[in-house]
């Protein structure tokens, strides 16, 4: 049984002439436990796809089907809760408030899951030293290097025990090295937790512990093989 | 309940690491405007206030007696007089005779009898001076001169408003009279009898009952006006202590006084314009107040709209990971709660603990009246409350408008 599995999705930006067919009737079925990277070159669609398929977008056609539940047809407050109750997500950016410290950064979806402070405190503890940052909880983003905020932001995906983690280029703003510690790192939580992970990157290298591999050209996928 | 603690964190933190003067900047602006509500109305209304206190103090008193509807005089009033001194409560009275009179003075100068005579129609009031100072500290508004002796006949004080050198910074609406000073004769005739007295002493205050007034010893004003009955025209009453009023009132009235005379408070005799004029004031002060609340809410709007604008990325990205709109709104109202909040407390600091007394020991010095500063608790409460929801609002919309924007364009940063 799937837990993802989108039918013929399409998205357009635009209206008239200046219409812009960004995915063009994309099929694909995730099943659980998946380590998929999504891959193609600048502008193949790669993350449009993710977005659709992470409920931060909203195709202009098809359906998409996340853990039994048509995405496409929940209200902005129900999408919302969906991605608190079901999803994890990792920006390239790290996308880390900068007032809260690392632990408060990973709280706070534990606060909106209704967990007490004392619980979300020590969850986000646990999440924190799980991506190797023990004795930084107080730390603010800026006081962390960009590894370290991309593996609170890692910790901040994890804690709520999503069913799917979402990784948008999580590599693209980090040194080699860095990047290579941040893919170690989904690889570790795919292979010790078998949390479904897909991933969207254009550096191959960091495809290769992924067990399959998606690849997209102009907005529709020309290969999609086992890894 | 999770939206709230989401919020209370993002918004106490946003606080907590933003720039302490930039902070401490909009906290000011909140202070002036909670000083622009207060003290603008409170200096306009206590313009007033300064004047009806010195009226309280220095003419009416507590409890003013006077007579009822058709009668010219206070009925009965020695034994109204008698009844006053069984008070325990009553500090101090003054039986007032009144009348008006022709005020002349240079007559003994004049030579030409077909000049014009240095005449004016004066108000005359009949006192007696040690009971008169007792209750309104008559001798205190001596500029000039001595004040009336109870053993001494023949002598007058003079309102300032009488004098010819004071006319023109009243532009000339009052009768006056030349050269006059302490030791100069002056006439005064009320109907076909004349009598001289000599100006003992010039009178002045802020209230126009004293500075256009002229007062002479009872006795002189019953030969002068032909009041042989003892019926005054006013009794002015003060108490020892001002919850004391209606307590006198009730006894006089119970006692059967009522019959022979008005007996009110001083609220219920003063005069009906006061109370319009103090409620202009305070509509005054609250239009100007109202201005400052819009600069101040206008303030805020732009301060939390550029905070929110400069975070919508990361406000896109906590929607992304699944915190409510709710959360992100409450964050900013927070902040916006607390400029109001620290705002609103310093001025009311600065209001309680320093400007009411500063304007009470240094009145602002007018011509009818020394200003002071009024802020009754709970009016300032209510103007308080106003500015807060006021600013609440002000922190809303600006936060609604950004947080409300798609998510994932506030992530990519797209319009």
């Amino acid at each position: 049984m799937a837990i993802i599995e989108a039918q013929s999705i399409h998205r357009r930006f635009g209206e008239g002439d200046l219409v812009a067919h960004i995915l063009k009737g994309i099929n694909i079925k995730i099943e659980p436990g998946e380590f998929v990277a999504i891959m193609g070159k600048s502008g193949a669609g790669k993350s449009t796809l993710m977005y659709q398929l992470s409920v931060l977008d909203t195709p202009s056609e098809g359906s998409v089907i996340i853990d039994d539940v048509d995405v496409a047809s929940l209200e902005e407050h129900e999408r919302t809760s969906f991605r608190l109750r079901t999803l994890g997500y990792i920006f390239q950016n790290y996308a880390l408030v900068p007032d809260l410290s690392a632990r408060e950064n990973v709280m706070l979806p534990l606060l909106m899951k209704n967990l007490s402070w004392q619980e979300a405190k020590q969850v986000a503890g646990t999440a924190i030293d799980s991506v190797g940052l023990q004795g930084k909880y107080e730390n603010l983003p800026a006081e962390l290097s960009g590894g370290e905020q991309q593996r609170v932001a890692i910790a901040r995906a994890i804690a709520g025990k999503p069913k799917i983690i979402f990784a948008d280029e999580p590599t693209a703003n980090l040194d080699s090295v860095s990047g290579k510690q941040v893919i170690d790192l989904l690889t570790e939580l795919h292979r010790s937790h078998q949390h479904t992970i897909v991933m969207v990157t254009h550096e191959r290298e960091y495809a290769t512990n992924c067990t399959r591999i998606v690849d997209m050209e102009d907005g529709r996928i020309v290969s999609d093989v086992p890894n | 309940m999770s939206a709230l603690r989401i919020g209370l964190l993002l918004g106490w933190r946003q606080i907590q690491r933003a720039n302490i003067w930039t902070t401490s900047l909009i906290i000011f602006v909140m202070m002036l405007t909670f000083l622009n509500l207060i003290v603008v109305s409170g200096v306009l209304v206590g313009l007033i206030a300064g004047a009806e206190r010195a009226v309280k103090a220095e003419s009416l008193g507590d409890i003013v007696i006077s007579e009822l509807d058709g009668e010219d005089r206070i009925l009965e009033t020695e034994a109204l007089v008698r009844a006053i001194e069984t008070y325990d409560e009553i500090q101090n009275y003054s039986v007032r005779y009144q009348g008006s009179a022709i005020l002349e003075a240079n007559y003994k100068e004049r030579r030409n009898l077909a000049a014009e005579r240095d005449i004016a129609n004066a108000t005359v009031t009949g006192i007696d001076p040690a009971q008169e100072d007792a209750m309104s500290g008559l001798s205190d508004n001596l500029i000039a001169g001595e004040y009336l002796n109870p053993d001494e006949e023949g002598y007058i004080l003079i309102g300032y408003y009488y004098l010819e050198e004071n006319a023109e910074q009243f532009g000339d609406i009052f009768d006056t009279l030349s050269n006059i000073a302490p030791g100069v004769p002056v006439r005064l005739t009320a109907g076909d009898v004349s009598k001289e007295f000599i100006v003992k002493g010039i009178v002045q205050s802020k209230v126009d009952e004293v500075s256009l007034n002229t007062y002479i010893p009872e006795r002189e004003f019953r030969r002068l006006f032909g009041r042989l009955n003892p019926d005054a025209d006013q009794i002015v009453i003060r108490v020892a202590k001002p919850e004391q009023d209606s307590t006198v009132q009730r006894g006089l009235i119970a006692s059967g006084f009522a019959d022979y005379a008005k007996i009110q408070l001083y609220e219920e005799a003063k005069p009906k314009f006061i109370t319009d004029i103090k409620n202009t004031m305070n509509l005054l002060g609250t239009f100007i107040g109202s201005i400052g609340i819009v600069v101040a809410s206008i303030t805020i709007f732009i301060i939390i709209f550029i905070n929110a604008i400069s975070r919508r990325q990361q406000i896109g990205i906590l929607k992304g990971i699944g915190i409510e709109r709710r959360a992100i709104e409450i964050a900013y109202v927070i902040q916006a709660a607390f400029y109001a909040l620290l705002g609103s407390a310093l001025g009311a600091l600065l209001t309680y603990g320093f400007l009411i007394g500063f304007f009470e020991r240094n009145p602002i010095k007018f011509p009818f009246s020394d200003g002071i500063l009024v802020a009754p608790p709970e009016e300032t409460f209510i103007r308080f409350v106003v500015l807060f929801v006021i600013t609440l609002v002000a922190g809303f919309v600006p936060a609604w408008l950004i947080v409300k924007q798609n998510t994932l364009n506030s992530i990519l940063g797209r319009k």
